[in-house]
């Protein structure tokens, strides 16, 4: 079971995290302050670290950040922060944060997130071909089929779809494919993107078979063979 | 004028500043005065002696003929201020004027002042004594009274000179002070009454090129801008209020009546998905609020690097193609101009200020109409354009559109919180560029122009709020 540990000084949104990770499938465990949180992480094995940038009692977010990475410990790290200037996210990405979450946040967005931390930690894939379902993706010769029909694609659509299958089988956020299929950032996208997501969506699923993208509670999408 | 202000006048700096340059002038004139004095003296004295020995007989001159000179002028001139006398051994009165002898020769042969008793009060002399070898005392004198008198008119003169200027001088200071005092007078009022809130108060100016009117035009420019930002600010608060307790309450009313009338587990889950879907709407007009300020704050300068305005403007039509498409509006990229396109910003922002430009054109145009994003490198400076052939925005909403919560009657049935223009009016000020809004009949066409001769690239544009106009200058070179 993964095992996740979140540093979060406010006891209620620490149980709130919790029970949402919990419910996701991962084992999760609490620390109130920087100095447990980093006891913790130094003493046991966690897949991956939730931590609140402002943390009382003198060491914060940043400082159990930087003393991590300074023992050379390289757990994925998000860091959660009430701060939404982009400053501060450059600041904890740079101090070695993997990821940033502005709070408010909806946890389908951290569970994906954390996910993509998780998994990416498994190491780099290397596939030529990208196959889920009867779906299949060329890398080399970036052609798609399903089926083995070729399926005629804009670079666009083809990027996102890519991302979706890399992703294969993981939610992704509305936010996370802005990033990383469009390379910009910002906390509210619009929703084009799903206009984005209807065009491939059209163009990949063929009549009469079950669907391969799925929405998720509205705001996130996932990639799935049929079962 | 109370009586107060009249004890504070010599506090006053006209004031102060108008008896230090009397005291100056003061100084000046007497040091001038008793120069002119003892000059006119010395010459008076010169002229006196140099009469004195003149007239003084030669030694050779034998006593018989000096008694006959003596009495000869005595009968010419009986005026008694030029006086030739001469005195026996034992100071007796032998010839000429019969003045009595000095009690007191300091000196033979040279001038000396001396006095002695005579009838018409003249008693001051200066004369030149000789005393012969028979014992006789030959004795030229003049009466000094007539440089006496001259002395005195001189001095008199001077003093009342002194004191007339130094009344005329005081009464000037007085009368600067006082106009100063009143004139400070009325711009503190006036600062009182814009400090207890009544801000459309303006410092007085009398409409000359003054110091102190120099001082209150730039005063009253400031207030310009507070009041304006005040008025901006208020409009924020009110659209918050509006803005943010619409939803609140949809999303309250909806949560008790889920708790008054819901039976069944499905009926919660509805409300309780309602309510997520107005929180929602909440936390995102939320956000964009705090984006507005984060980014008009200046605080976005982390994130700025070299920027192609082509590549990020070619990203925003290709992103929101497929958007266009589905309401049939051919969407076009097109780059005029010579390479680069490059300048220091935030790649991000710039993408999210011509995403809302495009998703509000969209929005505005009807279908089978045409957007056009442009940049252009031209003389004038690096800009982007985003024209289409929309319902346009008229020429007297051009300033409110970028004010925060602004909706438009024509959009008011559209999606979207008024927050889109104020944020791209934003990210355009932080970037050192003018946001221009013009008919394109139909439609409009707001442009982001940055000047080639915008100052330092990293120059934070604070205070300066929109300007109304034709032109809508999003930033001001300062």
């Amino acid at each position: 079971m993964t095992r996740v540990l979140v540093i979060e000084d406010d006891a209620q949104t620490a149980a709130e995290i919790a029970a949402a990770l919990g419910d996701h499938g991962y084992q999760v465990e609490c620390a109130g302050t920087g100095r447990e949180g980093l006891l913790k992480a130094a003493t046991e094995s966690f897949e991956a670290v939730v931590l609140d940038r402002m943390l009382p009692d003198g060491l914060d977010g940043l400082g159990v950040l930087t003393t991590l990475r300074a023992t050379g410990n390289e757990v994925p790290v998000l860091v959660l922060s009430a701060l939404s200037g982009v400053d501060e996210r450059v600041r904890g990405l740079k101090a070695g944060g993997d990821d940033y979450l502005i709070k408010p946040f909806e946890f389908l967005e951290l569970t994906a997130r954390l996910d993509v931390l998780v998994r990416r930690r498994a190491g780099p894939q290397r596939e030529v071909v990208l196959r889920v379902g009867t779906l299949e993706m060329d890398l080399l010769t970036r052609t798609v089929r399903r089926s083995g029909q070729p399926i005629d694609l804009l670079p666009r659509e083809y990027r996102l779809l890519e991302y979706l299958m890399r992703h294969a089988g993981q939610v992704v956020t509305r936010t996370m494919m802005f990033e990383e299929v469009w390379h910009y950032h910002y906390d509210e996208p619009t929703n084009v993107i799903d206009v984005h997501v209807g065009k491939l969506r059209r163009k990949i699923e063929l009549p009469g078979t079950a669907p391969l993208i799925h929405t998720v509670r509205g705001s996130g999408y996932v990639l799935h063979a049929p079962d | 004028m109370s009586f107060m202000r009249l004890i504070d006048l010599p506090r006053t700096s006209s004031f102060r500043l108008a008896l230090l340059f009397l005291a100056l002038f003061g100084i000046s004139s007497a040091v001038l005065f008793g120069f002119l004095y003892l000059r006119t003296q010395q010459f008076l004295l010169l002229h006196v002696d140099t009469w004195l020995i003149r007239e003084a007989p030669e030694p050779q001159v034998r006593v018989p003929e000096i008694v006959r000179r003596f009495d000869a002028h005595l009968v010419a001139n009986p005026d008694r201020d030029h006086v030739f006398a001469l005195y026996d051994g034992r100071g007796q009165h032998l010839a000429g004027d019969p003045l009595p002898m000095p009690t007191r020769i300091p000196v033979y042969d040279q001038p000396f002042d001396f006095r002695v008793p005579v009838e018409n009060g003249r008693t001051r002399f200066r004369g030149i004594a000789h005393r012969l070898q028979g014992g006789e005392l030959v004795l030229v004198a003049q009466n000094m009274y007539e440089t006496r008198e001259f002395d005195e008119a001189f001095v008199n003169a001077a003093l009342w000179c002194g004191v007339l200027t130094m009344t005329l001088g005081l009464a000037g200071a007085l009368i600067v002070g006082a106009g100063t005092v009143r004139r400070f007078d009325a711009v503190a009022l006036a600062i009182q009454r814009i400090v207890s809130g009544d801000l459309s108060r303006r410092l007085p100016s009398h409409g000359t090129s003054g110091d102190l009117d120099r001082l209150a035009h730039v005063v009253n420019g400031m207030l310009d801008d507070i009041e304006r930002l005040m008025q901006d600010v208020k409009g924020v608060c009110d659209g918050i209020a509006h803005d943010l307790r619409t939803p609140l309450t949809r999303m309250l009313a909806g949560l008790e009546r889920a708790r008054r009338r819901a039976s069944s587990t499905d009926e919660y889950a509805t409300a309780i998905d309602d309510a997520i879907v107005e929180m929602r709407s909440v936390l995102k007009t939320f956000s964009a609020l705090l984006r507005i300020a984060e980014v008009e704050d200046g605080a976005r300068h982390a994130g700025f690097s070299i920027v192609d305005l082509e590549t990020v403007a070619r990203d925003v039509t290709e992103f929101y193609e497929p958007l266009a498409d589905e309401k049939d509006i051919v969407l076009s990229f097109a780059c005029a101009g010579a390479p680069p396109f490059a300048m220091n910003g935030d790649s991000s922002l710039l993408f999210e200020a011509i995403g809302n430009l495009v998703d509000n054109a969209i929005k505005f145009t009807p279908p089978r109409g045409r957007i056009a994003v442009d940049v252009t490198h031209r003389p004038d400076g690096l800009g982007v354009s985003v024209t289409d052939t929309g319902i346009g925005i008229g020429a007297g909403e051009r300033e409110a559109v970028l004010r925060r919560f602004h909706r438009s009657e024509k959009s008011r049935h559209t999606p979207g919180n008024g927050l889109g223009l104020s944020l791209v009016a934003a990210v355009a000020r932080l970037h050192g560029m003018s946001l221009t809004i013009e008919d394109a009949v139909p439609g409009c066409r707001v442009a982001l122009l940055r000047p080639l001769s915008s100052p330092r690239e990293d120059q934070q544009f604070r205070g300066k709020d929109i300007m109304a106009g034709e032109i809508l200058r999003a930033s001001k070179a300062s």
